[in-house]
Parts: structure tokens; sequence; C-alpha cells
């Protein structure tokens, strides 16, 4: 089912992703779509865990921004500071108008770095003090038309509120399913205490509230209640994988970022966890990233799909559109990879190698990102791009 | 077609604090030389366990309920340790799940490599002269037997001419090998002073003495061939270079003097050729040259005189010993057939023995008595050893203790149970907070016990009633063919060295073989510095190392992205070709094992379901569970919500009555659940186990999402088969 919907909810531009001289996450831009599943496939090692990880801040990125919901969450400040040393560097031998105007460039970089910074470290307070704001326009009136015998009474209620309001995080909205089940999951907790840790950290309180949300989000995941006060080690993989996924979802996320959650599983307890995701999707609204390495089922669950390659975006479109007109060499060498059950036709299966240095000539012109056709990026160069255009015309 | 590894009723369990694990329950299969057989199933089916067993690393609470594995003519579940080391690594290797877990972290991965062709050097000669000694006295003893009193002196002497110009060649090969040797340690030198310049500082003078030295010490006639005044002025060159050989140092700029560098390249052609010369045929040229022993024979091609010796060998002594050994064989053979006959209604007798009552030591006795008559239905120059009569005395022996061991066990442990529980409930009578559990008991059923013994008696009757009653047998000559090829190999496997500089060599080589590239860097890396997919191909790496018969593949790919796995599977598939490997594939995703397997079988619970060959399990499947596997996952034009197999496979402390799967299973008939089903026949290679096969079961087809994809590959192959 194609997603109508057109909101971006997550922006991800030019995220770079650097460790040490290892560049993990090269330039890469993106956006996602409110409601939509995108997916990241790439060999082990080209930088789709780190994507995901550097959305959710659980690093701290290089470069480039990353906006949710209109607000920039993440933003790195080595493309200011290259800026600048630029700068400097032409300022030597630049004439005074020049040197006048580049001055001018310094500064503004500079601003423009002190704005990141502080959005980067600020955005979760800003964005509590923004519900503590609407928690106060709520309570002020109120408390002052309040007869004086509620007063106290809703008093309580107002400093609750406001508590709670304090420590939201914006970055709780976007949650994380991880990979291994059996890792990922503190063996001395029970399940209701790993589902609720959130909830706890979040400033919930209440008991009941916190019983009514573990035990609903439970049924949500097909576990049942009984299965709260057991230990992870007492279920089976695609329980735990259940377990992670709920934990995920009782933070009332927007956007779920799923690192492989089914390549640890079994075929048959794969199918399970993937029906699940999908009858959230749709029960919850929720987006999500997909990261996966096995690609029937990141064709079957996502709407667009995103191939990486060393830490760069090389090809982006609708998944019907990539499986059907796949045009980077390496998105080729991927799909033509895949198993399928079919002894007599795997039998003749060439698989098409990919090799960067013979496939492309980027001496003279590095390659960028360039839309095909409608929805469909490509890494290339002008040349290369001129012969995917006309491959796609030759193509019904 | 040759069966290679025969798995016979094995039935494995787990020691639990909850109980006994059943993780294995009955199964039988066999493998043929030089293919794959596909074990599919979930995690808990019981497939890696079996692996495990082949292997003999069972973990320590597990316990052989019964069952043989033969390998070799060998009861891998009877046989000790010590001999089970030398079948280990050496003729059944296993590639395991996780690289990481399987490489020893501390050691580089060049020493992990060779170990296995080093440690296998030593033992194998050894092994080599016993099982050529013993070949030959048999022979020997049958061709007398077979031949009229007159003729005792003549075979007598015919016999210790073919060991004696046998021993000869060993001798003069062995004088080659040495040779060869030397010549392959100056080609890797040559490599290594080639691949050193610029990477750190070369001492040319030392180097290239290095290399004469060696080049020196290469003397066998056979190995030099024609290449005497080459291999001089090879050597007389080197020597120059090496008097006025300087230092070089580091860095990208430095490089070899070009007079130098093209005498290495010279001289590396020329001990390559060398190297990939045909080997001469020794046994034929030791004859040769005993009936002509002034003759130069070194200077002729490899071919001709290969083909001349051979040919003066048959005509000269082969044609004649041929005609005696095939009447020794054949006298071997029948009396072979004779004792069989006449132990078949033993084997009946002790049958019965069995299922009455006796004691341990009496049990014993009669197996060791029964086992002698049994070695003597042996035929001994049998080539491909007869597993079930080999390891008959093994098997049986491990039975009987087994089932007596259980017998003294179970009054005991029952005792215990009843102590504990008794106490328990006198605690909790008492009023008292108990918090510990009582240990569940722990005994097996004695009439199980009883039934490996039999089976073992049993299935040895029906496989000498087989064999008795065939009426094809083998052509006498052809087998006569085989035992001298047999004699040959053990021969030059008495004297095939192997160095470590060759040790390190042919790792060099099996590296570059599982597409690791520029293997002299990376045999000093230590495992850490390699990626997941770079790990999996060293530990395929060592798992070839030994040169394996049969290699056992537990999930090599699971943890593995789809370019590295369609990589590794070709790669596995390439070697099988090369080398003939049987492959035993385990793995939890049908869809890899189709362009790999021959035959699949496919595991739940401990038990085959089904089995047959890959294209009809993935185009006739007959199992609901192999359904429900294809349904699961979805393919490129999956659209619809999948077919999730419901709730979780049973737990094995309490296998169910009936089918396993029937809880899961929306085809379950009643029956299912009350009785197991045996295993219906669909076609020659083809069975499953469930009831819907049954005449009197309703016809039910397979789910939708699956007699779909079928139609849709057929139509798929009749458009290929049009184009």
């Amino acid at each position: 089912m194609p997603n109508q919907n057109e909101e971006v909810l997550l922006r991800v531009e030019h995220l770079c992703q650097y460790f040490k001289s290892t560049k993990a996450v090269d330039d890469i831009s993106f956006d996602i779509k409110k409601g939509e599943v995108f997916g990241l496939v790439g060999e082990s090692g080209c930088g789709k865990t780190t994507t995901g990880r550097s959305i959710i801040k659980l690093y701290d990125i290089t470069s480039g921004n990353i906006y949710f919901k209109g607000k920039r969450i993440a933003a790195g400040t080595l493309s200011y500071k290259e800026a600048i040393k630029k700068a400097r560097e032409e300022m030597k031998s630049a004439s005074p108008d020049r040197q006048a105007e580049l001055k001018g460039l310094i500064d503004e970089q500079r601003q423009l770095m002190k704005e990141a910074k502080h959005d980067h470290k600020h955005c979760d307070q800003m964005y509590a003090d923004e519900i503590a704001k609407e928690v106060a326009a709520k309570y002020e009136p109120l408390l002052a038309a309040a007869p004086d015998a509620e007063k106290p009474e809703l008093k309580k209620r107002y400093l609750d509120e406001m508590r709670v309001a304090k420590k939201q995080r914006f970055i709780t909205q976007i949650q994380m399913i991880f990979q291994d089940p059996i890792a990922s999951l503190d063996p001395r907790k029970t399940v209701y205490e790993t589902i609720a840790e959130g909830l706890v950290i979040r400033g919930e309180k209440d008991k009941k509230v916190i019983d009514d949300k573990v035990y609903s989000v439970l049924e949500t995941v097909g576990l049942v209640r009984e299965h709260a006060s057991r230990y992870p080690h007492e279920f089976s993989g695609g329980q735990r994988q259940r377990i992670g996924v709920a934990r995920a979802v009782v933070m009332n996320p927007e956007m779920i970022i799923a690192d492989e959650p089914v390549s640890a599983l079994d075929v048959s307890i794969q199918a399970q966890v993937i029906n699940l995701l999908n009858d959230l999707r749709h029960q919850l609204g929720l987006t999500i990233l997909f990261i996966a390495h096995d690609l029937s089922v990141v064709k079957y669950f996502s709407d667009r799909i995103g191939v990486m390659y060393y830490g760069k975006m090389v090809e982006l479109a609708t998944s019907d559109e990539l499986f059907a007109h796949p045009l980077h060499p390496y998105t080729q060498s991927l799909l033509s990879a895949i198993p399928l059950p079919d002894p007599l036709y795997e039998r003749q299966r060439v698989r098409i190698k990919y090799d960067p240095l013979s496939a492309h000539d980027y001496s003279e012109e590095k390659p960028t990102l360039r839309e095909i056709a409608p929805g469909h990026f490509v890494s290339c160069n002008t040349r290369e791009y001129e012969a995917y255009l006309a491959q796609m015309k030759a193509k019904p | 077609m040759d069966t290679i590894l025969e798995v016979k009723h094995l039935k494995v369990a787990f020691r639990t604090t909850g109980g006994t694990l059943k993780a294995v329950r009955d199964i039988s299969f066999d493998l043929k030389k030089g293919k794959t057989l596909a074990i599919v199933g979930e995690s808990g089916s019981g497939k890696s366990v079996t692996s495990r067993a082949i292997m003999g690393i069972l973990a320590g609470n597990a316990i052989v309920e019964g069952g043989e594995i033969f390998f070799d003519g060998k009861d891998l579940m009877h046989i000790s340790e010590n001999e089970m080391q030398k079948i280990r690594g050496d003729k059944i290797s296993m590639i395991f799940q996780d690289p990481l877990s399987s490489l020893n972290p501390i050691v580089q991965i060049g020493p992990q490599i060779t170990e296995a062709t080093l440690l296998k050097n030593r033992t194998s000669r050894h092994e080599a002269k016993r099982e050529f000694n013993s070949m030959l006295s048999e022979l020997k003893s049958n061709m007398k037997a077979a031949a009229p009193a007159e003729d005792q002196a003549k075979i007598d002497q015919a016999v210790d001419e073919l060991n004696r110009f046998i021993s000869e060649a060993t001798r003069m090969e062995s004088k080659f090998n040495a040779s060869m040797e030397n010549v392959q340690a100056a080609a890797i030198a040559i490599d290594d002073i080639k691949y050193r310049v610029g990477k750190a500082p070369v001492d040319l003078k030392s180097s290239l003495h290095k290399v004469t030295e060696k080049l020196k010490r290469v003397n066998d006639p056979f190995a030099i061939g024609k290449n005497q005044t080459a291999l001089d002025e090879c050597r007389q060159t080197l020597d120059r270079l090496a008097q006025t050989g300087e230092k070089l140092g580091e860095g990208k700029d430095v490089a070899l003097p070009e007079k130098t560098e093209a005498a290495l390249d010279s001289a590396s052609a020329l001990l390559r050729g060398i190297l990939n010369e045909e080997r001469p045929d020794f046994v034929a040229i030791s004859y040769y040259l005993q009936h002509h022993p002034h003759e130069q024979l070194s200077q002729l091609p490899v071919q001709q005189l290969n083909a001349e010796t051979e040919q003066a060998l048959d005509a000269g002594f082969m044609q004649s010993f041929y005609e005696k050994m095939e009447k020794g064989v054949a006298y071997s053979e029948n009396k072979a057939l004779e004792n069989k006959r006449k132990i078949l209604p033993k084997l009946k007798a002790e049958m019965e023995y069995y299922r009455g009552e006796f004691t341990h030591r009496d049990a014993l006795r009669r197996s060791r008595e029964l086992s002698k008559d049994v070695k003597g239905c042996i035929d001994r120059l049998e080539v491909n050893k007869d597993n079930a009569a080999y390891a008959f005395d093994s098997s049986m022996t491990g039975a009987i203790n087994r089932f007596f061991y259980v017998k003294a066990h179970n009054p005991k442990e029952e005792a215990r149970f009843a102590r504990q529980s008794a106490r328990r409930s006198r605690l909790i009578a008492r009023g008292k907070n108990v918090t510990w559990k009582v240990v569940p008991k722990n005994v097996y059923d004695l009439e199980d016990l009883r039934g490996n013994i039999t089976n073992i008696v049993s299935r040895l009757d029906e496989h000498f009633t087989e064999s008795v009653n065939s009426e094809s047998r083998a052509d006498l000559h052809a087998r006569c063919l085989n035992i001298m090829d047999y004699l040959k190999k053990r021969a030059s496997q008495m004297v095939a060295r192997v160095t470590k500089t060759m040790a390190r060599e042919r790792a060099l080589q099996l590296m570059e073989e599982v597409g690791i590239n520029n293997p002299r860097e990376r045999f000093n890396q230590y495992p850490f510095e390699f990626s997941g997919g770079m790990r999996q191909r060293i530990v395929i790496a060592i798992a070839l190392a030994a040169d394996p018969d049969i290699l056992i593949c537990d999930e090599p790919t699971t943890a593995l992205d789809v370019t590295i796995q369609a990589q590794i599977l070709e790669l596995i598939n390439k070697l099988k070709a090369e080398r003939n490997l049987s492959i035993i594939f385990i793995t939890h995703d049908l869809g890899v094992v189709a362009n790999m397997a021959d035959d699949i079988a496919v595991m739940y619970a401990g038990k085959i379901v089904e089995y047959g060959t890959a294209e009809e399990v993935f185009y006739a499947p007959a199992h609901p569970y192999t359904w429900a596997l294809l349904a699961s996952m979805p393919d490129l034009e999956t659209k619809e919500k999948l077919e999730a197999i419901p709730g979780t496979p049973p737990n094995m402390i309490y296998p169910p009555k009936g089918d396993a799967f029937a809880d899961r299973n929306r085809y379950a008939m009643q029956i299912d659940f009350e009785q197991q089903p045996p295993e219906f026949p669909v076609s020659d290679t083809h069975w499953a186990a469930t009831w819907l096969l049954h005449p009197y079961a309703p016809k039910s087809e397979p789910p939708k999402a699956v007699t779909e994809r079928i139609a849709k590959m057929k139509a798929r192959l009749e458009e290929q088969a049009h184009a």
C-alpha cells in the first residue's frame, strides 16, 4: 500500500559520522515521510546501523543536520569548521575587499556553528520548556478562577504535570528495536521492569498508569499479562523480540528505528515479527526506519528503500521501482545475490559482481545523488546520469 | 553411488535441571560421496545436535540413547576419544555458525590454518604404513588359500616381488619428495624476497644465499629431469648476484636491482615449471629399473616415462599377478558370503536371547563370541568397508553396557526421587516455607535400550540377508585394480611429508582459493582484523586445510549479509566440485539451500519429517511443516500478510505423543494428536512423515502462497525451456 502522506517526519541532511579516520557514514541525505516504512539496505559495515544510531543520538554526529518534525535534533560542526579553515587559508593572499568579505563569512559560519551546537545540546530542553509553558498556560487561568477550596488539589495536579513536563525528552519520540533480542534485554530485569523503565525515567510515578500501559502494550505485541513477571531467558527468540518491540512501543513513539529486527530469528519466527510490526504500523500510525540485509523482507515491508555502500547512499527509490529498475551497479549486484527457494532457477543464477574501481570512472567528476525518474535517485556523475536516463527510456 | 556416512536410528538426549530433553529422536540418513545433504529446521529441532554427534563434540550433559553413525568401518558413537581425534578435523571437518567464537583470538590466522596440516602429517604416515602392510598380508593369505598346493611358492614369490618393488618405489619417491621440497622451498624464498622488498629491509646477500643453498640440495634425477643445465645456470647467476648483493632499505621507492629481478623471475618460472610437472609413477619405474638396472630414465619426458614403464609393468608382472589376485579376491568374497550364510540363523537366535533375561557378563561374553563370527564374515579385501560388520563389536558392547548401567541407575534414581519428594511434603506438612524444588526423575526406558541391542543385531541380519541374496557381484578385475590403487596410494602416503614452509604455502593457496586477497599480508594478522565475511572464509580455509572427506557446515552464512552469503555458498559449491567433498549443510533458511543441496531433510522436534531431492522438496512438498516453512518466507512478489507458523515448538522434555507438529498445524487431524505418523513414501527418493499421505486421509492442498509460488516457478521453467 503506497503511502500518500507527504508530510516529512524526519529529514537527514548531509549526515556524516566519522570515527577517527573511518568514514562510517559519509554525506547522506534523505527524507522519511509520516507513516511510511523506509528501508535501508547494504552489506555489513556499510554504515546503515550507524545511520540509525546517529538519528537517535547515540552518537554525536560529525557533520550535517537531522530534523525531526521540523525541529533540529542533531547537528554536526565539521562542515562549518572546514568552511572557516578554508576562508582563513584564502585570507592570507586575498585583496583587502575580499578579506572583509571573508571575515563576514567566517563570522557567519561561527554563528551557524554556535546555533548548531546549541540545538544539538538543548533540543530536548527546549522541547521540555515548550511543554512546560503549555502546561502553565493551561493551569494559570484555572488556578486564578478556581474557588479557594479546590486550589490545593488543583495546585498539586499542576505541579505533578509540571514535573512530568520538565522531564520530557523530544528524542524519546524516536525509539529503537535492536538486532539481537538476547543481548539487548537486561537478563536481571523482569519483562515488566524492562518495559516500564522508559516510563519511569520519563517521570511517571503512578503505579496504576504504568501497569495499565505495560499490560496493554504486552497484549498489543501478542504476549499475555502473565509474561510480565518473567525474565528474558524464559522466552523463545521470537517472544524476546516482541519484548523489544513492546519496550519501544510503550513510549508512544512517532517513529521506530528497527535495526535488523529479524536477522537473528528463525525463518518461521521472522514471519511472526514482521506481521507484528506491520500490524502495529497500521494500528498506531508508526513511521519506521527499517534496517536490514535480507532483501526479500525489506522489499515486502518497505515503501521506499535506500541502498548504502561504504557510507554513501548509492540509490534511493520506492521499493517496486528499485526492484523493477535497479540502475546502480551495486544495487544490481545486491539484487542478483538474493537466494530464492527454487532449485533449478538457483543453479542457473548468475551473480553480478560489483567492483567499484572498474564499474565507475570518477577521476574527472565525483558522483552526486541525482534524480533519474520521479522519486528515483542514483549516485552518479554527468556521464553516468545520461546513460541511466537513456536506460530508463529504453525500458517500458 | 558410494555412501560415505551412515546415520542409523540416532537418539540423543540432554540432562537438564528440568528433566531429560529429547533433542534427536530416532533419525537415519545416508550421505553419498560428492553430494550435499541439507538439514533444514528451526532452532531446537536437533539439526546442530546431529552434526555435533557426528563430530563427537556433544556437550557434557548429552546422552546418546541409541543409534550408530558409521564412517569408514567405524561406529563413531562407540569409539574412543583417541580414535575419534584421528577422524575429527582430518576426515570430517566442520564450519561453525559463529566465525568469531570458532577462531582463537590470540593466535594469528596463519598458524591456525596450518595447524591441521602439520598435525595430520606424522600420524597419516604411520597410518598408511599400517594399512599397507595389513592389506598386503591379507591379500597374500587369500591368494595362497585360493591357489592349489603346488602354486604356493609361486605366489609367495610374486607377492614378495610386488612388495620389493613397491618398497623400492617408496624409497625413490622419498628421495624425489626431498628434492621437490627444496625446489618448493626455493620458490617460496624467492616469492618472499619479492614480496618483502620495499615493505621491510632486505639483505639481498643472505636472502639470495638462502635460495642457492636450497637449490644445491636438489639432487634427485627424476626431480631435475631435463632441467639440469637450467638449474645449474640459475644457481650460478644467483650465487654471483648474492656475492655483490646489497642491503635494501625500507620505503615505497625501493626496488630490486634490474638484473636481480630478472634472475629471480626466471628462476621462479623454472621452479614453478618443475613443481607443476606430472609426478612419475615410481611403482612402475622401480619395477622397470629392476629389470633394466643400467638405463637412464630420468631424461625422458614424464608422460612418456610413465606410459612406457607402466606398459612394461603390466606386461611383465601385473597381468599374471592379476589373474592370481582375482582368484584370491573371489575366494575371500565367497568365504565371507559362506560365513554370512552360516551366521544368519545364529543372529536370529541371538535376537531371541537379548529379548529374554540375561546377565551383564553373560551378555558381553555372547556378544564377543558373536562378534568373532561376524568378523569372519568381513571381506577384508573390500576397499569400501562394510560399516555394520566392522563396527558390530563396539556397537554391541556400547549398547549392552548402557543397558546395564541404566538398569542399575533407574532404581537408585527412583529412590532418590521418592526420598526428596517425601522430604519436601514432610516439610510442607510441618508448615515450613519450602523454596526448593524436587529435581525431576531421570529414568530411562529399559525396553528402549533393549530395543537398541536387538536393533543392532537385526540390522546386521537384514544387511547380511540382503548381501547373500543379491545377485550382482562386483567385477573382479575392477576390484583388483581398486586394491592396487589403494596399495599404491598408501605407499606414496608413507613418504609424503609436509614441512612448515610447505604447510604455509598450502595455507596461502587455500586463502586465495577461499577468496582472501593479499594472503601473504593477511597471513600474520589476528582474527579481529578481519570483517565477518572474511572470518568465515578463514574458518572455511581451516576446515579444508586437512583435506577432509566430509564437510559439515552448521549455518555458515546465517550471520552474513546477502552478497557475502552468495560468495561463500558459491565457494563451498566450487570446492565440493573440485575435491569431491561430501557436505552436510545445516540451515533454517530454505532459500539458501536451493542452489546447494542435492538432498534435503526437513527436521522438526528431533525427527526428520520430510526427506527428498531438492527438486522434490521445493516443487512438490508433502509435509505441512515444509509448507509452513515455505509459506512463511516472503519472496520478491509477496504482498499479502505472511503466513507465520503459530505458536512455538513443543517442549522436548515432554515430547508430544503424536505428531510433534500437530499443535501448530492447521491440517492436523485427530490421529495426529494420538499416534506418530510413519514414513509415507511419495516417490523412490522422497518420503514424508505425515498422516495426510495416508490413503484414508482427506485430500489437502498446500497453502495458497506455496501453490502459487510453485506454479510461478514452473511457468518460469517452461518459459526458459521455450526460449
